[in-house]
């Protein structure tokens, strides 16, 4: 397990995750708010240690998607940067993912949130098997 | 649905896909978030610093040989190569500074803050570091010495910070929950415990 970690390219990755476009941190340690931002981290980093991804393009459109919209909280413009490198990359279409997205949605209550978004905290019931 | 619904559904689509794809493996996901959560940060150093609170043995084989002890813990690796802990005193105050780049403890510590790589920090410390630790919040009583340690490639310094009264009837979990990464620089002390 360590040694698949130890894999990650990190000299080039980690030396991005302090420069301008570092994700937020609380004494030194990377701050999740919530499940969906840790897994969007994950997935990219998932992709570049694999070099499906490499970093230099994330980066870069991870720097252009927080200057087309500063106010934007940080793990959402990392995420609209690995759907915008996916694109790019011709791997994932925006209308593959948005067909997703509404299969999702319409999964029975129990499995999504629409129905009971008053009942239940975040985080819970996705199945990603963690 | 709150937005962060509407952004886990959104992450979760675009995770299933690459997985139907074979582009991404769950578990390699997993693996990953939890490297960064659990072993690239100063929690590490924090546990270290506990079990030398707790365990005299491992204190004299931590301030002996830092890079050995610490990986008794697990913690290594090419960037820990030279870890050389130094140790508080009620006479001795130390505080960690590189004055040429960054050097650091990584795999104790995480990476720096962005002021340990500042040019003011760098320089400040060395000339007045009694000044500077008490604008970064610490004073440092008139009867303590402060000895500041120049980090470098060759010696990275892993501050251990006093030990707070009170504290004897806590486990090691609360203990390294005290010891925060500024303490393990040296321009913090240890938090004291919550009653």
């Amino acid at each position: 397990m360590t040694e698949q970690a130890e894999q990650i390219p990190q000299a080039t990755i980690e030396g991005d995750l302090e420069g301008p476009v570092s994700p937020p941190r609380d004494n030194g340690a990377i701050v999740f708010a919530a499940p969906w931002e840790r897994r969007v981290f994950g997935i990219v980093l998932a992709l570049c240690r694999d070099g499906r991804l490499p970093w230099e393009d994330f980066r870069q459109q991870l720097i252009a998607q927080i200057a087309a919209d500063p106010d934007r909280p940080y793990w959402e413009s990392w995420a609209a940067a690995l759907e915008a490198v996916l694109s790019t990359a011709a791997a994932l279409q925006r209308d593959e993912v948005d067909e997703r997205e509404h299969t999702l949605l319409a999964r029975p209550a129990g499995h999504d949130h629409r129905d009971d978004e008053h009942g239940h905290g975040h985080g819970h019931g996705h199945g990603h098997g963690h | 649905m709150t937005a962060d619904d509407v952004r886990a559904i959104r992450v979760e689509a675009v995770e299933s896909l690459l997985v139907e794809k074979g582009l991404v493996d769950s578990a390699v996901v997993d693996r990953i978030v939890e490297h960064y959560e659990n072993n690239v940060g100063p929690l590490n150093g924090a546990k270290v610093v506990a079990r030398a609170w707790t365990d005299p043995a491992f204190r004299e084989r931590l301030l002996a040989n830092g890079t050995k002890a610490v990986a008794e813990l697990g913690f290594g690796g090419p960037e820990g190569s030279m870890i050389v802990a130094i140790e508080n005193t009620p006479e001795v105050h130390n505080v960690v500074v590189c004055t040429l780049c960054s050097c650091y403890p990584w795999p104790v510590l995480g990476l720096p803050p962005t002021w340990y790589k500042s040019a003011e920090y760098r320089s400040r410390m060395v000339a007045e570091p009694r000044k500077l630790l008490g604008e970064m919040g610490l004073d440092v009583p008139a009867t303590k010495k402060v000895r500041v340690w120049d980090s470098s490639a060759e010696a990275r310094y892993l501050v251990v910070p006093e030990r707070p009264a009170g504290t004897e009837a806590l486990g090691a979990e609360e203990l390294a929950s005290l010891v925060s990464r500024d303490s393990m620089i040296g321009v913090a002390v240890a938090k004291e415990p919550t009653p």
